[in-house]
């Protein structure tokens, strides 16, 4: 309706147009969002500045790197720490695309991980920082088991447990994937970490991941057990019942009383977990927790060598902190000569 | 002195009820009872929601609030509840609300002007644009934040981030600008529709040209409206959390980020409030639940301060047209 024709129409018809672009742009970033993961050959040149350590990478050694910046921070004012935690694979992802200066990382890097870090001409230098563990136990007076078998775990708290309420009714599922399938006619008690906690999602990689993709079930536990967030609930709660189950981290078991902690079997006989058999990787639910340092970020940047110094110094304490096993003494040695030596690629 | 001026307050309820019953036969209404409590139930539904929600975070969050305020709000990220303070997620907020107010605004209220007062309605291409801009308003979130990551962190990251990757408050800033960009062309231009055509017509007649009956005549007239849509935007931007994700928020550990004003700094790394709820929602722990519910608290607290900020202004424009 063109009530008050004016001589400006036409002018005015091709400011329409320029709000065309602003849709396009959205479309344009709805289609390209492939393109966020490998990201520009740019970003490679730039530099993360004298003044800043950014640190992305797995979520379990998260919390360490958190607690070594802030002690870094405070000697260290004016120098910016950034930490997260998306995974270990993201944060490669990042690290690889030279994005990042460490990487976190609770498993070794994969080859392709390596191969994208050689085509992105990015040297890394990695470094063993500590140890995951996770204990298994039962109460003290259960005199019907000592040592399970990564099956029977699975089948006891696993996706597919559901509703099991005796030890013995896991049997037949843990014959089927490859446990023992011998444990005792009994009530069974489980408490144990909560979804949100860290402990959590160690012990599901750790015990569940491998057994759940072969049977094709989500790596995720029973929903049905007392969880907790506190360690020590969880204690008390293995302490309530005299055939209980649960899990902890394995430096909370250690100190723990009143609990049995299991010797685990996964194939290769079974295995207390002690801090020797975590540091050597032979108790079956433990593993290695790094940190992946950029070979050429380090050199340029004072920061960055000043904050790794302190991570694999003082600040090494952190990793029993927060709740994981200290690498043993000969470990730490060589840990910290990889970096005085400034060792590239992986062990 | 507007509600004197209002003829329909005028008198006493009795007085009103009289003329009534008087013309609709004496009867009772009881379909307008019923319809009445109906209306009441829903909107004390809303308001049992948000007294719920509030009254819960508060009981979580106040041990939080009444012992450490003054720590909590000016302290840092750190990987223990007990020291854990959102002044950098303050700082992310502030600034995202201002490139808020600063792009999206001007921009929206001047594409609403266009497509309102220039526009040919009927034509297909001011339609088509009406359509998208409608459909952009209902776009997720994540997508807003997957197109920021492209435009502005990858695109652009040598300018908004040139030490932190493109990953800046700058590109959160301009990404949240865009995200909000349509529901203020859309409030804008209801509020403009909404001025009676006559203001126009009378203006034209007295041989005003097209901008002074706009600025004179319309704008003034349509303030308040657009004024309630861009409040809307700001509490909408200041609170997504997913687009900042994508846009590279810092969720573990933040150095540095807190000083307010420092402009140089608006292209390190940053947080946001949001995100920093986002992430100690996932923590395990008593002590992460109440810092949680103490930084929505101030969140809370925050939409409110720009909601009120906004209300005052509206109440000022309704005032000066009279």
């Amino acid at each position: 309706m063109k009530l008050f024709p004016t001589g400006r129409e036409a002018r005015y018809s091709a400011l329409k147009i320029a709000a065309v672009p602003i849709a396009g742009a959205l479309l344009l970033g709805a289609c390209s969002s492939d393109d966020s993961g490998d990201g520009s050959g740019s970003d490679n040149g730039s530099e993360s500045g004298s003044g800043s350590v950014v640190i992305s990478g797995s979520s379990t050694v998260e919390p360490i790197s958190i607690d070594v910046s802030e002690k870094f921070a405070g000697s260290n004012p004016d120098v910016n720490v950034t930490v997260d935690g998306p995974g270990t694979g993201d944060g490669f992802e990042l690290f690889c695309n030279g994005e990042t200066d460490i990487n976190d990382a609770s498993s070794k890097i994969k080859d392709e991980q390596i191969e994208a870090c050689e085509s992105n001409g990015v040297e890394f230098i990695e470094l063993r920082i500590g140890n995951d563990g996770i204990a298994v136990m039962t109460n003290d007076a259960n005199e019907a088991i000592s040592c399970i078998h990564g099956g029977d775990i699975y089948a006891l708290v696993g996706p597919e447990s559901q509703g099991f309420e005796t030890w013995a009714a896991a049997n037949e599922l843990a014959t089927e994937v490859g446990g023992e399938g011998d444990l005792p006619d009994a009530p069974l008690d489980i408490t144990g970490p909560g979804e949100e906690s860290g402990t959590y999602s160690s012990f599901v990689e750790l015990a569940i991941e491998d057994y759940a993709e072969e049977r094709g079930q989500e790596a995720q536990t029973r929903p049905d057990y007392q969880a907790s967030a506190d360690d020590n609930i969880i204690i008390q709660g293995i302490q309530g019942s005299d055939t209980s189950f649960g899990w902890v981290g394995f430096a909370f078991a250690r100190n723990a009383d009143g609990v049995k902690v299991l010797e685990v079997d996964e194939g290769e006989g079974c295995v207390l977990p002690t801090d020797e058999t975590i540091a050597d990787n032979s108790y079956p639910l433990s593993r290695p927790l790094f940190i992946y340092v950029n070979k050429d970020k380090a050199a340029e940047n004072q920061a960055l060598t000043d904050f790794v110094d302190l991570y694999l110094g003082d600040a090494i304490s952190s990793v029993s902190d927060v709740g994981y096993v200290d690498l043993s003494e000969e470990t730490l040695a060589e840990t910290r000569s990889r970096w005085e030596a400034r060792t590239t690629g992986a062990a | 002195m507007s509600v004197m001026s209002n003829p329909a307050t005028v008198g006493s309820t009795a007085a009103t009820e009289r003329v009534r019953r008087s013309i609709t036969g004496g009867k009772a209404d009881v379909k307008g009872t019923i319809f009445m409590l109906l209306m009441l139930m829903a909107l004390l539904m809303s308001v049992v929601i948000l007294a719920v929600l509030v009254i819960d975070m508060v009981t979580q969050g106040r041990t939080v609030l009444t012992e450490r305020l003054g720590d909590f709000v000016t302290g840092s990220m750190s990987s223990q509840p007990e020291a854990s303070g959102i002044l950098q997620g303050l700082r992310g907020t502030f600034w995202i609300g201002v490139f808020t107010v600063v792009i999206a605004f001007p921009l929206g209220i001047a594409s609403a002007i266009y497509l309102e007062e220039y526009a040919h309605h009927k034509s297909r291409v001011a339609r088509f644009i009406d359509v998208n801009i409608r459909n952009l308003a209902g776009v997720p979130s994540v997508v807003y934040g997957i197109l920021g990551l492209t435009l502005f962190v990858k695109a652009m990251g040598g300018i908004v981030g040139p030490n932190s990757n493109g990953r800046s408050v700058i590109a959160a800033g301009l990404t949240l600008a865009i995200l909000v960009l349509p529901i203020v062309i859309i409030t804008s231009a209801e509020a403009l529709r909404a001025v009676p055509r006559g203001i126009r017509e009378a203006g034209f007649g007295v041989g005003a040209t097209r901008w002074e009956v706009t600025r004179h005549h319309v704008l003034p007239y349509a303030a308040p409206g657009i004024l309630t849509g861009t409040v809307l935007a700001l509490a909408r931007s200041l609170g997504e959390a997913a687009p900042l994700i994508l846009v590279g928020a810092t969720t573990g550990y933040l150095s540095g980020g807190t000083e307010f004003l420092d402009l140089g700094a608006l292209t390190d790394r940053f947080t946001a409030l949001p995100i920093i709820i986002t992430t100690w929602a996932g923590r395990p722990g008593e002590g992460w639940v109440s810092v949680t519910a103490a930084a929505i608290i101030v969140l809370l607290v925050v939409v409110l301060v720009a909601n009120a900020a906004a209300i005052l202004l509206r109440n000022r424009f309704d005032k000066k047209r009279g």
